[in-house]
């Protein structure tokens, strides 16, 4: 007996025939990409374990004993980066889960989104599925394990308060995700994906405040500063582990965040639509 | 109880622009239960368009298409849930091993995982790669990549099976068990509907087929029917040495008068007769000698011949 034989064709019992919901077609969505980081999660032990301990030893202690604390807001230089280096992790697993995975969706070495096309799956549950995954868990599980190794360098001053610095950091991976999938998605050809890290993942990353006050930043660059996601997020972030009063107020700061999210997500939306309805 | 002569899909003047380009250009057809039906045509002849719409992927542009009854364009989404698809380039995951393959799949179908897992196993054994279940898709090779993906399309035990050209760039032995396994199907009774630019796929699969050309169908019926309405019983193949094209075109001409029809080719003449033997006889009396020929039984290769005036291969660049 197979699932072929015309018995079980004709009854289909456990199938369902029904349109899913929202919330139960981006699950499925997201469970391919659960699918894909079971074969790769050990990579993501670099990410998050080792490169936290390399950037403490190296530049939060390292550089760190030349730095005054008083040029940092009274705090150790160890103190002062560790906020933004979990939210800079965030932004670096965006470059690896939002740029290949989803050009790749569309092209012929990877397919993914044009399989689900296929099943009752809407292009927008496959948005809303890659971005739980890229938005909401991986931030939530690797950001953790980068703050908890962070922890054992003593940088946090607010104790349990540091655990909001995860939030923060998927605060930031919500920004920039669904505008990384946008443009992911509008390229004609793989020759430029790797644009993406040169002029604007290393940007953001170097002019956010993470490794010194962004308010040491020439004037000119001020915007720039203040257009970065990461800017936002590591000043919610070293509020929360070293209790120092950013920038702006914190709503202000998450309502940017949040601004940006939800009008990528409806460019990402656009795109996807206009990309699998051909 | 399903109805055998349930209306799986039903077309009227269905058409597909794209800016200017008229892709689909108002076709007219019905897909009942359990039977093959294939769209043939050449590359650019509009059938993967037609079916892109009919597995709600593509929105038709005008007239009307109903799926399971269903509208397309208004529920896609519960359409799809009801169809097996097997696209042209199997769009498999090449980092997800065979069996992960078909369980993600199934659980876009809402399908759980117990049972995702039992019929894996199961379908993985229909298209025989139950050895191949924990290698990664890209250690495949063609003819296994496209029997996977056979089996994917089956997961969620669709009522309608759509496959764009099945055997497309599949070596012959690979063809064959890819056929087989669809001739399993078809016995079982699952409706399929497949594309394809083989006559020879055609002809053992179908049961009735639309040979479509420039957007729109030309003709249509079961393989024999087309054969029988189109074209004669025999064919006479021609072929004189290095001559081609010009040269066959003037050739055919002093053939005037001999059989139904005559075409040239670009290698051959193609006499079209009801008896091969006559015509053999009516060239020897010409004294018409050929440097080889070869009398057949018509095909539908032969239709697509007679009703677009060309071969299927020219437009295959």
């Amino acid at each position: 007996m197979t699932a072929l034989d015309s018995a079980s064709l004709d009854s289909a019992p456990q199938i369902d025939r029904t349109a899913p919901t929202t919330a139960q077609a981006a699950w499925r969505a997201f469970n391919l990409q659960l699918a894909l980081y079971k074969h790769v999660w050990h990579g993501t032990v670099f990410t998050s374990v080792l490169l936290p301990i390399l950037y403490m030893v190296s530049i939060g202690i390292g550089v760190g004993a030349y730095i005054d604390s008083s040029s940092v807001g009274g705090l150790t230089y160890a103190e002062f980066i560790a906020p933004g280096l979990i939210c800079s992790v965030a932004v670096m697993m965006l470059g690896n889960d939002m740029v290949f995975p989803v050009f790749g969706g569309y092209a012929d070495w990877g397919g993914h989104y044009l399989a689900q096309r296929a099943t009752p799956l809407r292009p927008v549950d496959m948005l809303n599925g890659h971005l739980a995954y890229a938005a909401v868990f991986r931030p939530f599980t690797n950001c953790t394990i980068v703050a908890v190794v962070l922890a054992f360098f003593g940088v946090y001053t607010t104790s349990w308060w540091a655990a909001f610095a995860v939030i923060a950091a998927a605060l930031v991976s919500a920004s920039l995700a669904p505008w990384l999938h946008f443009w992911a998605s509008s390229l004609k050809n793989d020759a430029n994906l790797n644009m993406i890290f040169r002029f604007a993942i290393m940007p953001i990353s170097l002019f956010s405040g993470v490794f010194f006050p962004a308010s040491e930043m020439p004037g000119f660059l001020q915007p720039l500063v203040w257009a970065s996601p990461l800017w936002h997020g590591t000043e919610l972030a070293r509020a929360a582990t070293a209790d120092v009063a950013p920038a702006l107020p914190p709503l202000v700061h998450i309502a940017y965040l949040a601004a940006l999210a939800v009008a990528g997500w409806f460019a990402a939306r656009w795109r996807i639509q206009k990309h699998l309805n051909f | 109880m399903p109805n055998d002569n349930e209306i799986l899909v039903r077309a009227g003047d269905l058409r597909k622009s794209y800016g200017e380009h008229e892709a689909v250009r108002g076709v007219d057809f019905e897909i009942r239960r359990g039977e093959a039906f294939g769209f043939l045509g050449a590359n650019g002849a509009g059938k993967s368009t037609t079916m892109r719409m009919i597995g709600c992927v593509s929105q038709p542009t005008g007239g009307e298409l109903e799926v399971f009854g269903r509208d397309p364009h208004t529920q896609g989404a519960e359409i799809r849930a009801r169809l097996g698809v097997v696209p042209q380039d199997n769009t498999l995951d090449g980092m997800l091993t065979v069996f992960e393959n078909l369980v993600v799949y199934a659980g876009y179908f809402g399908i759980k995982k117990k049972v995702a897992k039992a019929k894996a196993a199961e379908l993985l054994e229909f298209v025989q790669l139950s050895s191949r279940a924990k290698d990664q898709v890209n250690e495949l090779s063609g003819g296994m990549q496209r029997r996977l993906a056979i089996a994917r399309s089956l997961i969620n035990e669709p009522e309608l099976v759509i496959l764009d050209e099945p055997t497309t760039g599949l070596d012959p032995q690979a063809r064959h068990l890819v056929w087989e396994r669809l001739f399993q199907l078809k016995q079982r009774g699952v409706s399929i509907l497949l594309t394809t630019h083989y006559m020879d796929e055609a002809e053992q699969l179908c049961d009735r087929l639309v040979v479509m050309d420039e957007g729109r169908i030309i003709a249509s019926g079961s393989p024999r029917e087309l054969i029988d309405t189109h074209v004669t019983k025999e064919v006479v193949e021609l072929r004189f040495g290095p001559a081609h094209t010009t040269e066959l075109a003037e050739l055919a001409l002093t053939l005037n008068g001999i059989g139904a029809q005559i075409e040239a080719l670009p290698d051959k003449i193609l006499v079209y007769t009801n008896d091969a033997d006559d015509t053999n006889a009516a060239l020897e009396a010409r004294d018409i000698r050929p440097t080889s020929t070869l009398a057949r039984r018509a095909t539908l290769e032969d239709v697509f011949l007679r009703l677009t005036g060309r071969a299927l291969v020219e437009d295959e660049a």
